[in-house]
């Protein structure tokens, strides 16, 4: 077993083989992430979504935004406006921007008509005024998946794991990490040969009640949902269903998407899918 | 319709007082329109009917220095938790500038999501508790993400300067 470590995308990354990557793999996987990175990040002035941000534009679609568009689309028919790929001003506002200032001012809401202001084909993504795009609902997910299927070639079993979202080729036993205590966990997980993604409010958080999941409605943080787990063939889906779940229409939405889930509410109470492959620890009276 | 903002803090019974206050405001500039007085009964919870006591109160205060034409005057209201966009209905009558009755229907779609999702989830909500990751054999955790340098170290910056 050979794990290999890195950052990328401002999260860990270990991926885990069999035996270790050759160096046409890794540099597979580097062009990989520098290319998602050149596109989506709006921590970087020189990004598509940076560029698009001042004034809006219309450029070549590049090769991700259609799936991880059209899942947003799905993700927020699902969740009534809940999430919105325009919410990177509303982040920005609570303080999680390019400098990571973290200096808290008013709560903005994203604009509810994204799908009139963002529009896109196979040819063309254009963005009708001033707007910050944020993929962050699923976007992670989406690269892991790109990540695994650029190491297609590797023998074995293959886990590819950004922080917790990850894909398993193969079987591996993961911990519910408890979202109050990291030293602890809430169940096992069983992850065969699909991908978990997790999401928690206790990462990227700061200061009182500030944290990176955001109702796009309100632009204010989520309050009832302290972690989600989510289960589904690939990573993009699991991510945008672990957003998802800190709404209503979350649970309906990994219905429709074939994914399963659990959740932890911030009163340290659990929900979970009919066949989560999970065993929740559970308190005993 | 008229929209109301409140913040997500407040909860059903200040919106419904705010949106009902809104409404005789409405009333008074003729926005509204008077409608022939429903005779629809439909459920109005126990503590809506204390919230509106306090609001038929203020506005019968307000119509002191005012003339409202009477009728039954209807609003629509949402406002928004954290999780949800709660959605009201207020009707008002008026009888010689003084509110006589007051109907509040709630929020009908935040019932009707509940029961939505409650098919997709399996059993009761059951509390967990926390087992320490050095007693459990697994290989790797799904949670808190660790987060690169940048963000770890704006983070200590701040922790730095509220210590200052």
């Amino acid at each position: 077993m050979s794990t290999w470590r890195f950052d990328a995308i401002g999260t860990r990354w270990e991926i885990e083989t069999a035996e270790p990557l050759v160096a046409e793999l890794r540099a597979r996987v580097d062009a990989v992430i520098a290319e998602f990175d050149a596109t989506w990040s709006r921590f970087r002035p020189d990004s598509l979504v940076s560029r698009l941000a001042a004034s809006g534009g219309s450029l070549e679609t590049p090769g991700d935004a259609a799936p991880m568009l059209d899942a947003y689309r799905e993700l927020s028919d699902a969740t009534a406006g809940a999430v919105n790929p325009l919410i990177g001003q509303s982040l920005n506002a609570l303080g999680y921007d390019a400098a990571y200032s973290l200096a808290a001012q008013d709560p903005e809401p994203a604009p509810a008509e994204w799908q009139s202001i963002l529009t896109w084909d196979e040819e063309r993504l254009a963005l009708a005024s001033a707007a910050v795009i944020d993929v962050g609902a699923l976007g992670k997910g989406r690269l892991v998946d790109l990540v695994t299927a650029a190491l297609s070639e590797a023998d074995g079993g293959l886990v590819v794991d950004a922080s917790g979202d990850m894909t398993v080729r193969g079987e591996a036993r993961v911990g519910l990490e408890h979202p109050y205590d990291p030293s602890k966990a809430i169940g096992v997980a069983t992850v065969r040969d699909q991908a978990l993604c997790a999401s928690a409010t206790n990462r990227r958080a700061w200061g009182d009640g500030l944290h990176h999941v955001l109702d796009a409605r309100t632009g204010q943080p989520v309050r009832t949902w302290a972690a989600t787990w989510a289960f589904a063939p690939d990573a993009m889906r699991a991510d945008a269903v672990a957003t998802a779940l800190f709404f209503d229409g979350g649970p309906a939405l990994a219905d429709r998407w074939g994914a399963e889930w659990v959740r932890m509410s911030t009163a340290g109470v659990a929900e979970r899918s009919a066949n989560a492959p999970v065993e929740l620890f559970l308190r005993k009276d | 319709m008229i929209t109301q903002a409140v913040t997500p803090s407040v909860r059903k019974g200040a919106a419904v007082a705010g949106i009902a206050g809104l409404l005789v405001l409405a009333g008074c500039s003729g926005a509204t329109d008077a409608e022939d007085a429903t005779t629809d009964s439909a459920a109005t919870s126990e503590s809506t009917t204390t919230d509106s006591n306090s609001t038929s109160d203020s506005s019968s205060t307000a119509s002191d220095s005012s003339e409202y034409a009477d009728g039954t005057y209807t609003a629509d209201g949402s406002y928004q938790t954290p999780e949800t966009v709660e959605q009201i209905s207020v009707t008002l009558t008026l009888e010689d500038g003084v509110v006589t009755d007051v109907e509040v229907t709630g929020d009908p779609q935040a019932r009707e999501s509940e029961q939505y999702q409650g098919q997709f989830i399996a059993g009761i909500a059951d509390e967990v508790v926390g087992v320490a990751l050095d007693d459990l054999n697994v290989s790797r955790v799904a949670g808190s993400s660790l987060t690169s340098g940048g963000f770890n170290a704006a983070v200590e910056d701040i922790k730095d300067q509220a210590a200052a």
